[in-house]
C-alpha cells in the first residue's frame, strides 16, 4: 500500500547520545563512556536504541497527529554508532477495527547510509 | 537473585509527575522539532490539554521514575557490559500530558534463555490520577552470553 515520507536524521553525534542519556534517564555507560564500550567489545559507544525508536515516534506524529496513535511495536536489529546518518521510512499496509474505532496499520524503519537497518516496527492510527 | 525471576514478580509502584521542560529535553535530544511538544499554545490548538508526550518518552518516565538501568541490572542480576534492549511496545490508550500524575505498575512477563541469550520481558501499566489505563510499555531485554553461572 502507501509509502509515507521518507524522513531524514543529520548523523548522530556523541553529544546527542550524552542528551539522550540525560534526558531519557538510561545512563547505561555503553552509551556514553567510551573506554566501557570498548570493554563491552562494541568497539566505541552504541546509540541507545530508545533513541532510534524515538526517531522513529518523531516520524509517526509527522506521518500522523500524536494522539491518533494506539500501537507503536519494535525489534531492534542492529548498533548504531556515532556518524551514523538514519533515514525513517514507512508504510501503510492495511485497514482493521478494534476498540470500536477504524485504525490503519503500518511498517515503519530506520535505516542507515548504507541500507542497513536498524529497527523494524509496526504501527496503528486510529483513522 | 533468581527467586526474583519467579513468576508474578510485581516491583514497587511508582508515581511520575510529567513536566513540560522534560518533554522539551526529550524531544530535543531526539532532535524532534514537531512544535506541539515546545508550545502549549501549539498543542491546545491542535486539540490536546496540553503538551502531549512524544510516543517514546514513557521510557523516561520509568527510567527516571524507579526503573533506571542500575535497578534494572541488580534486579535481575545480570552483566551491564551484555544487556541490550531488544525490542520495545507501546499501547496508547488515553493522552498523557504535562502537569499529568501517572502511576506506574511493573511486571515480570516472562524470563527464559534461548541459544545463550537470556530474554526479559517487563510489562509496565500505567494509570492516570483518576484511575484511568492510559498506556501499557513492555520491553524485552536481552544479555548475551546467557547467565553468570555458566
Amino acid at each position: 500500500m502507501s509509502e509515507l515520507k521518507m524522513i531524514q536524521k543529520p548523523g548522530i553525534t556523541h553529544t546527542q547520545l550524552v542528551k539522550y542519556a540525560g534526558a531519557s534517564g538510561d545512563f547505561n555507560p555503553i552509551h556514553t563512556v567510551v573506554p566501557v564500550g570498548e570493554k563491552a567489545g562494541l568497539d566505541g559507544v552504541i546509540a541507545h536504541g530508545m533513541l532510534i525508536m524515538g526517531m522513529a515516534g518523531e516520524a509517526l506524529a509527522e506521518w500522523f497527529p500524536r494522539k491518533d496513535l494506539r500501537k507503536f511495536k519494535v525489534r531492534f536489529s542492529k548498533m548504531t554508532r556515532p556518524g551514523e546518518k538514519l533515514t525513517i521510512e514507512g508504510r501503510a499496509t492495511g485497514e482493521k477495527w478494534e476498540d470500536d474505532e477504524k485504525r490503519l496499520t503500518g511498517e515503519v524503519s530506520v535505516k542507515n547510509e548504507a541500507g542497513e537497518q536498524k529497527l523494524s516496527g509496526r504501527f496503528e492510527v486510529k483513522i | 537473585m533468581e527467586s526474583l525471576l519467579k513468576e508474578d514478580v510485581r516491583l514497587k509502584p511508582f508515581r511520575f509527575t510529567i513536566e513540560r521542560g522534560k518533554i522539551r529535553e526529550f524531544a530535543m535530544a531526539i532532535g524532534d522539532s514537531n512544535p506541539i511538544y515546545y508550545d502549549a499554545g501549539t498543542a491546545r490548538k491542535e486539540g490536546y490539554r496540553d503538551i502531549p508526550i512524544p510516543p517514546t518518552f514513557p521510557t523516561a518516565i520509568e527510567m527516571w521514575g524507579g526503573l533506571d538501568f542500575e535497578t534494572l541490572i541488580k534486579l535481575f542480576g545480570l552483566d551491564p557490559l551484555k544487556v541490550l534492549h531488544g525490542g520495545q511496545e507501546y499501547r496508547y490508550f488515553g493522552e498523557i500530558c504535562a502537569g499529568d500524575t501517572v502511576t506506574c505498575d511493573t511486571k515480570l512477563i516472562s524470563s527464559f534463555e534461548k541459544r545463550n541469550l537470556r530474554f526479559i520481558t517487563i510489562g509496565i501499566h500505567y494509570k492516570n490520577s483518576d484511575g484511568k489505563d492510559v498506556l501499557y510499555s513492555e520491553s524485552t531485554i536481552i544479555e548475551r552470553g546467557g547467565s553468570k553461572n555458566e
